[in-house]
């Protein structure tokens, strides 16, 4: 008999759907907020008795919104109590994401396309020559996905942009009492509307501190845009209290998480004065800011490939002196620069693509040298186009999409358009046979010194 | 007091912080030291952002039981917004009652006293008047001399170019004032940020080595407190 004895029996199981220890400190109990690169950035997830605020100060996109679908529509699936406070809430939750399929199984489904098409790619990653001494390193990646930071598929669902929630989800969930909508109605110009739901959200909480705690389902609150019109004219105080009270009053509640987006007009220092961010960032537990470049055109032709920035400006540690995300986020990088080089934080930017918004981290393309570093077009596919061509010059065509090297045709005697325009030309006649997935890959502009 | 300074006893210590180099590790390391060398020492914490909880949380990764402190009466937490709410939200902020409640607590003694004050920003932005909130720590800090009492306040500078009213106030008031800042190249591995420590109106000169911004000692946050070094000296560079 071994005289060495297991100590403890394993891992603590999660209390309820959704909802996992964190790996910082076992009393703290953190949930998704259904984006798993935000997850991520987070220390895994939002703890509850956390408050989470966006700030999104550009009028003209509504990513702040977007943030908080999701995170209403990771509830929905989670089996959570929802709680969402706004005017037009009815009409919002109708609008949320949803995952691709009704059931688990179509869910599985489509999981496994996922993966053959990725492979596909693989394969076709492989038939660009690489030096040598690379061809063993992994792919560049700017993001994390969803299934090495998430192990459960519980947790944090995958939800699809082009999917809209069933309407059938939506009444089931308002009748069973899961999903509840909260009007602000502003009326009464002496006491600001957040007083009056300061009030609201005690209510809402209070049965919950009487009944067994480990049992019953986690709640969100949700405030997809604090600020705007709805609430009358709130000054930096109202609003200063309501988020310090929303903080001291989740604190007691250690089933409920908050996620608040600010209207855009009041997500700037120039609404607040100098400072403003920072003070949100004080009263709240975690606070980060999307600023989208739709607003200015030279920073949209820079980052062609990236939608906003991302700012951080607090993040939550509820019980420990150092932010779980502080070690465990990888796009963050703190943790892996922290043992040798002592480097700092990356810079992380966010793009909401057709079927999902992903927080990355930033790269500007290299400039000069070899060539530079592309994600090839989505469309890359040649097959409604050309189908003059035989086939063995179509083989050749479609590998140079991949590998990128201009390719003229001697057949036709004529010079062959440059395969941006053959791209274009593709993706306007909308012809898509065969979906391919995008593929990482370095583009030389000129041939290469080394190139024998 | 805290290791690395050196400061006297019965001073009022402002710390300031910013952000993205929060100073909770320091009012955290100087309640454990505090109860860990005076065994029959009191501490009041009058807390405006934190809960008791993660006092607990933090003070547990140091081997401090603050329940058992507090049941022993030896450690006061005074959770100060529930006492402020209503006079707030009636529309009359004042900070009297809760200097009414703070006061008994404040009895002279021969045992060593720690208050800590966490933090006095919020109190002005969640709706208190420039006027209030300096009356309020003035009248504390003179309860402290009284009781010979260490006050420690933590005050957050979110405008680091220009100082507000409420800091100018409290640097006339305070002995020594900490100045947490983070780092100016921004957040790092490996650095947390640095520590300066200026001298205050009250100080008696040339008694405490103060630490000019330019040689700050800077410190690295982990799990159980926090790990000072020189500049240079850091486990990134050598």
């Amino acid at each position: 008999m071994s005289s060495f004895k297991r100590k403890g029996t394993g891992k603590q199981a999660p209390t309820y759907p959704g909802t996992r220890p964190s790996p910082s400190s076992s009393s703290t109990i953190i949930t998704s907020t259904g984006i798993p690169s935000l997850d991520d950035i987070l220390g895994g997830g939002l703890p509850l008795s956390c408050s989470l605020v966006i700030a999104a100060p550009d009028l003209h996109s509504s990513y702040g919104e977007l943030v908080q679908k999701y995170f209403i529509a990771q509830g929905l699936t989670c089996g959570h109590r929802l709680f969402v406070i706004d005017d037009d809430a009815d009409r919002f939750v109708k609008s949320i994401m949803w995952t691709p399929g009704s059931g688990k199984a179509t869910l599985a489904g489509a999981s496994t396309v996922g993966e053959d098409d990725e492979q596909s790619s693989h394969q076709d990653d492989k038939k660009i020559t690489i030096a040598w001494r690379y061809e063993s390193m992994k792919p560049f990646q700017t993001t994390v996905s969803a299934s090495t930071s998430n192990s459960t598929d519980d947790y944090c669902h995958n939800f699809d942009l082009t999917t809209c929630v069933p309407p059938a989800a939506i009444e089931g969930a308002l009748q069973s009492g899961q999903l509840a909508c909260i009007a602000i109605r502003f009326s009464d110009p002496d006491q600001p509307s957040t007083v009056r739901l300061l009030h609201r959200v005690i209510e809402i909480l209070k049965p919950e501190r009487t009944t067994s705690s480990s049992l019953s389902p986690p709640i969100r609150i949700c405030i997809p845009s604090l600020g705007s019109p709805q609430w009358g004219e709130l000054t930096r105080q109202d609003i200063l209290y309501f988020l310090h009270s929303l903080k001291y009053i989740l604190r007691q509640h250690p089933h409920a998480c908050a996620s608040v987006s600010l209207a855009p007009h009041i997500s700037t220092d120039s609404w607040g004065g100098t400072g403003w961010l920072q003070k949100l960032g004080w009263v709240t537990d975690a606070t980060l800011s999307l600023i989208a470049f739709s607003a200015n055109p030279s920073l949209t032709s820079i980052f062609p490939s990236h939608h906003g920035l991302l700012h951080i400006h607090s993040l939550p540690a509820p019980h420990t002196l150092l932010p779980p995300s502080d070690k465990f986020s990888s796009l963050r990088g703190l943790a892996a620069s922290a043992g040798s080089t002592g480097g700092g934080e990356n810079n992380l930017t966010f793009k909401s693509t057709r079927k999902r918004l992903v927080f990355e981290t930033l790269h500007l393309d290299i400039e000069g040298g070899v060539g530079e570093r592309r994600t090839t077009p989505a469309t890359t596919t040649f097959d409604g186009v050309d189908h003059a061509h035989d086939h063995a010059s179509h083989a050749k065509l479609h590998k140079s999409a991949v590998a990128a090297v201009e390719v003229v045709l001697e057949d036709f005697g004529q010079e062959k358009p440059s395969i941006g325009i053959v791209d274009k030309a593709a993706e306007g006649l909308q012809v898509k046979p065969r979906k391919q997935k995008k593929s990482v890959a370095f583009r030389a502009d000129r041939p290469d010194l080394y190139d024998f | 007091m805290l290791s690395p300074f050196n400061l006297p006893e019965g001073i009022l210590l402002l710390i300031t912080d910013e952000l993205s180099s929060p100073a909770d590790f320091l009012l955290h390391r100087h309640l454990a030291s505090h109860i860990k060398e005076a065994k029959d020492g009191k501490t009041v914490i009058l807390s405006v952002s934190e809960d008791v909880g993660r006092w607990k949380a933090v003070a547990a990764k140091s081997n401090i039981n603050v329940s058992q402190h507090l049941d022993s009466g030896g450690l006061i937490f005074l959770d100060v917004l529930s006492q402020v709410r209503s006079s707030l939200e009636a529309g009359q902020p004042s900070l009297r009652s809760l200097m009414d409640l703070v006061v008994p607590t404040l009895a002279p003694s021969d045992s060593p006293l720690l208050v800590i004050l966490d933090d006095i920003s919020s109190l002005e932005w969640i709706g208190f008047s420039l006027l209030d909130i300096t009356r309020f720590s003035r009248a504390l800090y003179a309860k402290c001399r009284k009781a010979n009492a260490t006050l420690l306040i933590r005050h957050h500078n979110v405008t680091p170019d220009e100082p507000d009213d409420l800091f100018r106030h409290l640097l006339q008031l305070c002995t020594y004032h900490m100045e947490v800042r983070s780092l100016a190249s921004g957040r790092s591995g490996s650095v947390s940020g640095e520590i300066a420590l200026h001298s205050g109106l009250s100080a008696i000169p040339r008694t405490v080595k103060l630490i000019p911004r330019s040689s700050a000692i800077q410190y690295r946050l982990t799990d159980n407190g926090a790990v000072f070094f020189g500049r240079g000296t850091g486990g990134g560079v050598l």
